[in-house]
C-alpha cells in the first residue's frame, strides 16, 4: 500500500512538472502556484505519503502557539502511520508541514508570496484569493496532504505515513516563523 | 511539614489580601567611575560603570523588584536613566525632572518594579557622560515563553567613540557647525558633477543649496569616531561564538551619541523578532538601520563552520563598527568592502518635494493591503518577476526621493518601519483624545536645535492628562534625522496597521517627513521627551512632559519610597 | 597713554567675561571660542617685513555673545604698529544667518589714537560668503564703514583656498589719522591652508594686496609712505 502511494505521488509530481513546463512557467518565478501540485519531484517520495485512517495506531496532538509548537520533536517508527490533530491556539495563522529542510525553504518563498498578494494575512486566510485562477489552471490553494494551514482557533487532522528513513522536520512556513524557531525534528526509529 | 504548610497558607492569605513581600527583590550594584577607554588606536579618558566602558549587562527578571544601588565615584554629579523601562518617574534618572541627580560620593538606590521584558540599555543623563562612555545594556528575561527560540544570545552594543570629549565636541560645533564634517563637497566633486551633468545643471544645483545655506553632506554632525561593538573597535574584533546550525539571538543596541548604523551580516539572513524591547512579528531582512537609542533583536542561524562578520556602517559612511561571529575563538571574518560613497541629501529631505507624507494614510501604502492586489490581473502574473516585488517598494518613512533612503548592500531586503508589526498589541485600539504637533526645528549654521522653534530652556512643559491617549505629530523641518525618545511611556508608532502598530520607545523621524505616534498616558509624574542625538538634546531639542492627575505618586527621598 | 587705554579695554573684556560666566555657571549653555583668521608673516614687494593678525574671540549664549575683534599690522623693521585696532561688541541674532552687533573700537597705532562707536552685522550670506559689515563713528565725529567678505573653497576636505576682500570707506575726512572721504582702502587676499590638527591648527601660504584709494592714497604719498603694497604671506589659522 505505501509503495503504491509513493509511486502515485511521484507520478503526480512529475506530471505537474511536465504540465508546468508545457505552460512555460518557471518554478522559481511561480513557486506559489505549485501548491496544488505538491512540492516537486524529489521530496514527495522521501517524506512519506498521506495515510489511511485504518492504518493509524497512534494519534499525536500538536498545539501551535505564537510562534512555536508545544513539541520540540516527534518520535515515530519508520513506516508508521500517524494521525496528527493540530490545533492553532495562537492569534496568528500557523502551519503544520512535514517535509525536508529544503522543501520548507522553498515553501517559505511561496508563503511569502501568498502574503504579499494578500491571500494570506497574519491572522486570516483569504480562501477566495487562494482559489483564484492564476492562469495555467493553477491557484495559490494550500491543500498539500503533508500540511495544514490554520487560522487562529482552528483544528485539523493530518494522517501521514512516514518513510523508513528520512531527515524530516515539521515546520510552520508562515513568513518569519520558521526562522524564529517554529520548527521541530521528526525522529524516525 | 506542618509548619511549612502553615507558612504557605499564611503567605497565600497575605498575597490574597494584596500584601507583597520583598522576597522577589534582586539587588544590583553599580559604581560610576572614571575609566580609560582603549580602542587600540587611541586611549581616552572617559566614564564607565564598575570600572569599565561599556558597563555591564544587567540581567533583570520580569516580575521582580530590582534594587539597583548606584555609587558615584566621580567628582561631578551623575545619573542613570534606564532607557525604555516603564517605572515610577522618580526612578527614571533625569536630573532636574525625575530627581536632583547623584552627587559625588553619594549612593542612590533605584527601586524598579520590573513589568516588561526584552532588550534595553542604561546611560547617564548628566552632561556629556553618555558620549564619554557611561552606558551599559539591560536584558530582562520574560516570565512567559518568548515567541521565538534560540540556542545562545549576545548583546551587540554599538557606539561611536570619539577622541574628543563630549563637552569639547559641543563647543566646537557651536563655534563651527561643520567642524567635524569631512565629507563636504569639494572642487573635485564639482568638476566631476560638471562632466556628468554639465556646467549649467551643476551650477544651478550648487546655487540652490548655496542660497539655502544648507549642505547636502550634512548627515553626520560628528565624524571622526571609531565604531565600537561591545567596546571593541574593528581591529580589536569582538567575537561571539556559535556552533554551526545554532540559532543565535543578537540583541542590537545603538548606544551612540550621534551615529545611525546600517547593520548586516554577509551570508546570513537576519530575522528581526524584537524592536525597542517589544516583540514584533518576525521579519526576515538582509540589512537594517538602527537609529540612535533604538534596539533590535534578530535571530540568525549560521550553518557553516566559518566566521561571519557583523558589519555596521554609519549612515553617512564616515565610519563603521565590525565584529565577528565564529565557531572558534581567534577567528576573524573578512571585513566586507565598505560603501564609501556617502549619501547626499536631496531637496526631498528639505521637505521641498510634493510627495510629502503629511496627511498621507500609511495604510494605503501597506504592501499587505489586499485592496491593491484585488485590482490586479492575475492571469498575467506568470510573467511577473516576483522576486523583485519586495525590494522595489520605496520606504514610506523617507521623503519621496530622499537621499537617505537605504538600500541593502546585497540588493536584498532592507528593514523599514513599515515592516514592524507588534507581535502582541500592548494596548487595545482606540481613537486618540487629541493631537499634539511637534515640529522638529533647528538651524544648522548656528547649531541650535529646538521643538516648534523653542529651545528647552525657553519652553513650557507639555501637559498630558492621565488616562488620555495622545497622538503626537512629528514634522521634521530640519535636514537631519532625529530619534525622538519619550521617557516613561510607550510610543505606538503609526505605520497604518491598526492594532499591529509597533510599540517603541524611540521613534526616528527622517528629514522632510511627518510621522505619527500615539501614547497611552498611563504613568503619572514628569518625564523627559527629547531627540536622542546627544548634541541636539543638549542644544535644546528637548521637552519636559508633565502627566497631570492619576494615582498619587509617593514623594522621593534619596530613592527610598 | 595707549597702554592705559588698552588696559581699560581689556579690563572691560575681563569684567564682562567674568560676569557672563558667573551668571551662567549652573548651565552649560555658555560657550566660548578663539579664532585667528590671519596670523602671519608678510614679505612685501619692496622687502617690507610685517607681522599681521586678524582674529576674534567670543563668550556667550545663542542669544547674546560678547565678541572681541582685533587686527593689526606690525612693521618688523621699524618696530612700530602700522595699525592696531581692538573692538568689543555685543552680538545677538537678527535672522537665521545674521547677527547684529554693537560696541566700541579703539585704534592705538603709531600716531593718533581713536575711539569709535560701532554697529554692524555679521553672518553667512547666500552661496556661503562670510560677511562682516560695520559702521563706525569716531570720537571726532567722523563716520566710516567696512565690509569684510570671505569664502572658503574646498580643494579637498582639508586643503582649503580662501579668497578675501576688505573694503574701507569714510563719510568724511579725518586728516589726523590720514583718512580721506570716500573709498579709502582695499585689501585682497588669497590663502591656501591645510587643516593639520582638526580645525585648530591650519598652516597656510598666500598672497595679499593692499591699496589706499582717493584722498587717503594722496595723504600717504604726502607722508612719503607707500599707498600700494603686495605681499607673500606665511601663517597659521588657529581655532580654539
Amino acid at each position: 500500500m505505501p509503495i503504491f502511494k509513493t509511486s502515485f505521488m511521484r507520478r503526480f509530481a512529475v506530471s505537474t512538472m511536465v504540465l508546468g513546463a508545457l505552460a512555460g512557467y518557471q518554478t522559481s518565478a511561480f513557486a506559489g502556484a505549485g501548491h496544488s501540485g505538491g512540492h516537486g519531484g524529489d521530496g514527495a517520495s522521501e517524506i512519506g505519503a498521506p495515510g489511511e485512517i485504518s492504518d493509524v495506531r497512534r494519534t499525536i496532538r500538536i498545539a501551535m502557539e505564537d510562534n512555536f509548537y508545544d513539541k520540540e520533536k516527534i518520535i515515530v517508527r519508520g513506516g508508521e502511520t500517524v494521525r496528527f490533530i493540530v490545533e492553532n491556539k495562537g492569534e496568528f495563522v500557523h502551519e503544520f508541514n512535514i517535509g525536508t529542510a529544503a522543501m520548507h525553504a522553498d515553501h517559505q518563498d511561496e508563503m511569502m508570496m501568498m502574503m504579499e498578494h494578500g491571500a494570506l494575512e497574519i491572522d486570516k486566510i483569504n480562501m477566495d484569493m487562494m482559489e483564484m485562477d492564476m492562469g495555467n489552471g493553477m491557484s495559490m490553494k494550500h491543500d498539500d496532504p503533508n500540511s495544514v494551514l490554520l487560522e487562529p482557533g482552528k483544528t485539523a487532522e493530518v494522517i501521514w505515513t512516514f518513510p523508513k528513513k528520512a531527515e524530516l522536520e515539521f515546520a510552520c512556513n508562515v513568513p518569519g516563523h520558521y526562522e524564529s524557531g517554529m520548527v521541530g525534528n521528526v525522529r524516525l526509529q | 511539614m506542618k509548619i511549612k504548610f502553615a507558612g504557605r497558607a499564611i503567605l497565600g492569605a497575605l498575597a490574597a489580601i494584596g500584601v507583597s513581600f520583598t522576597a522577589n527583590a534582586a539587588t544590583y550594584d553599580l559604581s560610576v567611575d572614571y575609566v580609560t577607554i582603549d580602542t587600540g588606536g587611541m586611549q581616552t579618558k572617559g566614564i564607565g560603570y564598575n570600572g569599565a566602558s561599556p558597563g555591564p549587562t544587567l540581567r533583570l527578571k520580569e516580575g521582580e523588584d530590582a534594587v539597583i544601588k548606584v555609587t558615584n565615584n566621580l567628582d561631578e554629579a551623575t545619573s542613570i536613566h534606564w532607557h525604555g523601562l516603564i517605572l515610577p518617574y522618580q526612578m527614571d534618572g533625569v536630573p532636574g525632572i525625575s530627581f536632583p541627580g547623584i552627587e559625588p560620593g553619594e549612593t542612590f538606590t533605584y527601586r524598579i518594579p520590573v513589568k516588561q521584558s526584552g532588550t534595553y540599555w542604561f546611560h547617564s543623563h548628566s552632561g556629556f557622560q553618555e558620549p564619554d562612555g557611561a552606558y551599559g545594556s539591560i536584558i530582562i528575561e520574560s516570565e512567559k515563553r518568548e515567541p521565538f527560540k534560540f540556542d545562545r544570545e549576545y548583546v551587540v552594543v554599538l557606539k561611536d567613540k570619539h577622541p574628543h570629549s563630549g563637552a569639547r565636541i559641543m563647543r566646537n560645533l557651536k563655534m563651527m557647525p561643520d567642524y567635524y564634517n569631512r565629507n563636504q563637497r569639494t572642487f573635485g566633486d564639482f568638476i566631476s558633477d560638471v562632466s556628468k551633468n554639465g556646467l549649467g545643471t551643476t551650477l544651478s544645483e550648487r546655487g540652490d543649496w548655496g542660497s539655502m545655506r544648507m549642505m547636502r553632506t550634512d548627515i553626520e554632525d560628528v565624524q571622526g569616531f571609531v565604531g565600537l561593538i561591545n567596546g571593541k573597535s574593528p581591529e580589536q574584533n569582538w567575537t561571539g561564538l556559535f556552533k554551526p546550525g545554532e540559532r543565535v539571538r543578537l540583541r542590537f543596541i545603538n548606544a551612540s551619541a550621534m551615529t545611525y548604523f546600517d547593520v548586516r551580516i554577509p551570508g546570513l539572513d537576519m530575522t528581526v523578532v524584537q524592536a525597542d524591547g517589544n516583540n514584533v512579528q518576525p521579519v526576515k531582512v538582509d540589512e537594517f538601520r538602527i537609529s540612535v537609542a533604538e534596539t533590535y533583536d534578530v535571530i540568525v542561524q549560521p550553518k557553516d563552520d566559518k566566521a561571519y562578520g557583523i558589519m555596521a556602517e554609519s549612515t553617512g559612511r564616515s565610519g563603521y563598527a565590525f565584529a565577528t561571529l565564529a565557531p572558534k575563538e581567534g577567528m576573524r571574518a573578512d571585513i566586507p568592502e565598505r560603501r564609501m560613497e556617502s549619501p547626499l541629501l536631496t531637496m526631498a529631505d528639505m521637505g521641498m518635494s510634493h510627495g510629502n507624507m503629511d496627511g498621507m494614510d500609511h495604510g494605503a501604502m501597506s504592501d499587505t493591503d489586499p485592496g491593491i492586489m484585488a485590482g490586479m490581473d492575475h492571469s498575467n502574473m506568470a510573467g511577473m518577476d516576483h522576486s523583485k516585488m519586495g525590494t522595489t517598494k520605496t520606504d514610506p518613512f523617507y521623503a519621496a526621493g530622499s537621499g537617505l533612503a537605504p538600500e541593502a548592500a546585497n540588493g536584498g531586503k532592507f528593514l523599514s518601519y513599515a515592516d514592524l508589526k507588534a507581535q502582541k498589541p500592548l494596548y487595545p485600539e482606540r481613537p486618540a483624545t487629541r493631537e499634539i504637533e511637534l515640529r522638529l526645528t533647528g538651524n544648522m549654521e548656528r547649531y541650535t536645535w529646538s521643538i516648534n522653534g523653542v529651545k528647552y530652556e525657553d519652553a513650557e512643559p507639555i501637559r498630558l492628562k492621565y488616562g488620555e491617549r495622545v497622538r503626537f505629530k512629528f514634522v521634521n523641518e530640519t535636514m537631519m534625522s532625529h530619534p525622538m525618545h519619550l521617557h516613561g511611556m510607550w510610543s505606538i508608532l503609526d505605520t497604518g496597521q491598526g492594532k499591529w502598530n509597533p510599540v517603541k520607545h524611540t521613534i526616528n523621524i527622517n528629514p522632510g517627513t511627518t510621522v505619527y505616534s500615539e501614547t497611552e498616558v498611563d504613568e503619572p509624574g514628569q518625564w523627559a521627551f527629547h531627540c536622542h542625538l546627544s548634541y541636539h538634546m543638549a542644544a535644546g531639542m528637548f521637552r519636559k512632559v508633565i502627566v497631570e492627575g492619576g494615582p498619587a505618586v509617593a514623594a522621593l527621598e534619596n530613592g527610598n519610597l | 597713554m595707549k597702554i592705559i587705554k588698552l588696559i581699560a579695554l581689556s579690563g572691560g573684556v575681563l569684567a564682562t567675561v567674568l560676569s557672563f560666566s558667573l551668571s551662567a555657571k549652573a548651565d552649560n549653555h555658555v560657550f566660548y571660542g578663539l579664532q585667528m583668521e590671519q596670523f602671519e608673516y608678510r614679505a612685501g614687494d619692496e622687502s617690507e617685513k610685517l607681522f599681521v593678525w586678524d582674529g576674534d574671540a567670543f563668550v556667550g549664549t545663542d542669544e547674546l555673545k560678547l565678541r572681541w575683534q582685533g587686527e593689526g599690522e606690525r612693521d618688523l623693521d621699524a618696530d612700530i604698529n602700522e595699525s592696531l585696532e581692538n573692538r568689543l561688541v555685543l552680538q545677538t541674532p537678527i535672522s537665521d544667518f545674521f547677527d547684529a552687533k554693537a560696541g566700541v573700537r579703539l585704534d592705538t597705532p603709531k600716531g593718533t589714537d581713536r575711539w569709535y562707536g560701532t554697529v554692524g552685522v555679521m553672518g553667512l550670506a547666500p552661496q556661503w560668503f562670510e560677511v562682516d559689515a560695520d559702521l563706525f563713528v569716531s570720537e571726532a565725529g567722523d563716520g566710516s564703514a567696512r565690509l569684510d567678505v570671505e569664502y572658503e573653497g574646498l580643494i579637498t576636505n582639508r586643503l582649503i583656498v580662501t579668497p578675501s576682500v576688505e573694503l574701507n570707506a569714510a563719510f568724511s575726512e579725518d586728516r589726523e589719522v590720514a583718512v580721506g572721504a570716500g573709498l579709502s582702502s582695499v585689501e585682497l587676499g588669497l590663502r591656501l591652508s591645510y587643516d593639520l590638527i582638526d580645525r585648530s591648527v591650519a598652516p597656510y601660504i598666500g598672497v595679499a594686496y593692499e591699496r589706499k584709494l582717493g584722498d587717503t592714497a594722496d595723504f600717504a604719498k604726502d607722508e612719503g609712505e607707500d599707498y600700494v603694497a603686495s605681499f607673500v604671506v606665511v601663517g597659521v589659522r588657529l581655532l580654539f
